[in-house]
C-alpha cells in the first residue's frame, strides 16, 4: 500500500529530514513511526500526501508513483487517504455535521450522498448525537472523534494521524487509539506518528522507529523503546 | 461556486465588512484624486485658452484690407480663432471694464483706440510664433501679448498637469496596494480552511474559484459604496462650487463622473480579483 524505496528528503536549508527510508507498508495494516521530535517522523507522512517531494529514491501510495506525480494529480492522490491532526483543525464557524461534510463538498462529492455519508462517519465516531453543535462546545477527545470523521468520511485507501492523542488525556488518548483500531479492522491501512509510549506498549502493533531521518527498527508487534 | 463565494461571504460577516469599507475608502480616495487632477487640467486648458495675441492696425487699413489680414492671421497653424475688434468696440469694453471712466467720451475729443484683431491660439507655447508671424502682415501696426506671463502661464499650466496627472496615478497605486492587501488578510485569515481543502483533495480550481469571485464581489461591494459617496460629493461640490465661486471653472459632473466612476469600478473588481490570486498562491502550491 505505501512503498518507500530508498526515499531521502534534504530541505533548501540543507536539513536533512530524511535519509536511505526503505519500507513497506501492506494494505490492512496497523503502524506505529515513533521517534524523537526531529527524526523525520512529520516529513515522511508529508511525503506519502506529496506536501514535499522526496529528493532522493522513490514512493509509491496505493499504486501510484508519488514521487512523479504532476502537480495536476496531486488532488485525487489526496482523496485516497485520510489526514488526522493533532491539533484537530476543526472549522470553528461550523457545525459538527459541516466539517465533516466539508471534506466531501469540497472533493465535488454527489450532494445527495453527502447527508447519508456524514451521517455514517459520524455513527462509526459515536458523535451523531452532536452533529449540530460548534467544534468549541466539545472536549478535545470529542473533537478529535470529529477529526477522524472527517478523514474517513471520504472512505479513505489509508488514515494517517500525525498525533492523534498529541493534546488528549489518557482516557480521550485511548478512545481515540481504539477508534482507530477499529477502523484499521475494517480494512483500511492506518499510519500514526505518537510519541505515547504507553499506547504503543499496550497494544503492540508493528513498529518503525525513526531517528536522525534513518530506520533503526521496524519490528512486528513491537514496543515504543527496543526492549534491551 | 456563486453559492459558495455568498456563503464564504457571510459566515465572515464582520471581518468582509471591514475589508470592504476599507477598500470602499480607498477607491472613492482614488476616485477623488481622479476628479481633482481632471480639474486641475481643466482649469490649465481654460487658463491657455485665454491667451491672446493682439494686433493693432494701422489708422490707415480700409475695412477690406482688414479683411484681408483676417484671412491671412486664420491661416496662420497654431490659431484657433481671429476677431477684428472696432476702435468703437474697444473703448465701449474699456469703459465697462473701468467704470469710473464712464464719462470719458465726452473728456476726449475722439476716440484715441486703433482697430485692433484679436487672435486665440489652439496652444499657449505657440503664441511667440503666432505674434511673430502677425506682425508680418501689412496692414499691422504694433503687437502684444504679454510675454512673460504667457511664458509663466505655460510653465505653470505644465505643473498643473503633471501634477495633477501624478497625483491621480499616486492614489490610484495607494489604492491598489490597500486593496491586495487587505483582501491578502481576509485570505490569510480563512488559511486553515485553504489547507484542509487542498489536504482532502479539493483542486487548486476548486479552492481558487469561491475565493476569486468573493474578490470580486468585495471589490464590486466597495465600488458601489465609493460610487455613492463621489457622486454625492462631487455634485454638491460642485453646485456649492459654482454658486459660491463662480470664477473657478469646476468641471460638470457629467463630464467627468463617468471616467472617475469607470476607474473606480474597474479597480476595485480587477484588484479584488488579482488580491485574491495573489492572497491563494502560497496556499496553492503543490
Amino acid at each position: 500500500m505505501i512503498h518507500f524505496d530508498g526515499v531521502g528528503k534534504r530541505f533548501g536549508t540543507g536539513v536533512v529530514a530524511l535519509q536511505d527510508v526503505t519500507v513497506r507498508i501492506d494494505p490492512g495494516e496497523f503502524v506505529f513511526l515513533v521517534g524523537p521530535t526531529g527524526s523525520g517522523k512529520s516529513t515522511f507522512l508529508e511525503l506519502i500526501q506529496r506536501i514535499e517531494r522526496p529528493t532522493a529514491g522513490r514512493i509509491t501510495v496505493d499504486g501510484t508513483e508519488v514521487s512523479a506525480l504532476p502537480s495536476a494529480q496531486v488532488p485525487f492522490l489526496r482523496r485516497r487517504l485520510g489526514v488526522v491532526f493533532q491539533e484537530f483543525k476543526l472549522l470553528p464557524d461550523r457545525s459538527v455535521f459541516e466539517n465533516v461534510a466539508f471534506a466531501l463538498r469540497v472533493t465535488e462529492t454527489d450532494p445527495v450522498e453527502i447527508g447519508p455519508r456524514v451521517q455514517w462517519a459520524l455513527d462509526t465516531v459515536g458523535m451523531a448525537s452532536r452533529a449540530g453543535d460548534l467544534p468549541a462546545r466539545l472536549s478535545g477527545g470529542e473533537q478529535q472523534r470529529v477529526g477522524i470523521a472527517r478523514a474517513i468520511v471520504t472512505r479513505p485507501r489509508v488514515v494517517l494521524a500525525d498525533e492523534p492523542t498529541g493534546n488528549l488525556d489518557p482516557e480521550a488518548a485511548w478512545e481515540i487509539m481504539h477508534l482507530l483500531s477499529a477502523i484499521n479492522l475494517r480494512g483500511t491501512t492506518v499510519l500514526v506518528t505518537t510519541h505515547n509510549h504507553t499506547l504503543v506498549d499496550i497494544l503492540r502493533r508493528r513498529v518503525i522507529e525513526l531517528h536522525a531521518g534513518r530506520v533503526v527498527r521496524d519490528e512486528a508487534r513491537g514496543l515504543y523503546q527496543t526492549a534491551s | 461556486m456563486f453559492g459558495d463565494a455568498v456563503a464564504g461571504l457571510r459566515r465572515n460577516g464582520l471581518m468582509v465588512a471591514a475589508a470592504t469599507a476599507t477598500i470602499a475608502v480607498a477607491l472613492a480616495v482614488a476616485g477623488a484624486g481622479f476628479l481633482v487632477s481632471a480639474n486641475l487640467v481643466h482649469v490649465a486648458a481654460i487658463l491657455e485658452s485665454q491667451v491672446e495675441v493682439v494686433g493693432f492696425l494701422r489708422r490707415d487699413t480700409s475695412a477690406a484690407q482688414q479683411q484681408r489680414v483676417l484671412a491671412a492671421v486664420q491661416a496662420v497653424p497654431g490659431v484657433r480663432s481671429a476677431v477684428i475688434v472696432s476702435r468703437g468696440e474697444a473703448l465701449r469694453r474699456l469703459q465697462r471694464t473701468f467704470t469710473s471712466m464712464a464719462s470719458i467720451n465726452s473728456a476726449l475729443p475722439s476716440n484715441p483706440l486703433p482697430d485692433s484683431i484679436e487672435v486665440r491660439v489652439a496652444e499657449a507655447r505657440d503664441v511667440r510664433a503666432v505674434a511673430q508671424a502677425l506682425q508680418q502682415l501689412d496692414g499691422v501696426d504694433e503687437v502684444t501679448y504679454g510675454a512673460l506671463v504667457v511664458d509663466r502661464l505655460v510653465a505653470l499650466t505644465r505643473a498643473v498637469r503633471i501634477s495633477g496627472i501624478a497625483l491621480a496615478g499616486l492614489l490610484a497605486v495607494a489604492a491598489l496596494l490597500i486593496i491586495v492587501n487587505t483582501i491578502r488578510l481576509t485570505i490569510e485569515a480563512r488559511r486553515q480552511e485553504i489547507e484542509i481543502m487542498t489536504l482532502v483533495g479539493a483542486t487548486p480550481g476548486f479552492v481558487r474559484g469561491p475565493f476569486i469571485l468573493e474578490g470580486a464581489l468585495q471589490g464590486a461591494g466597495a465600488a458601489l459604496l465609493s460610487t455613492i459617496v463621489i457622486t454625492g460629493g462631487y455634485a454638491a461640490l460642485a453646485s456649492q462650487a459654482s454658486a459660491s465661486l463662480p470664477f473657478l471653472p469646476v468641471l460638470a459632473p457629467a463630464m467627468v463622473l463617468p471616467q472617475s466612476l469607470a476607474l473606480v469600478w474597474l479597480l476595485g473588481i480587477a484588484v479584488g480579483i488579482a488580491g485574491s490570486e495573489i492572497g491563494l498562491r502560497r496556499h496553492l502550491a503543490t
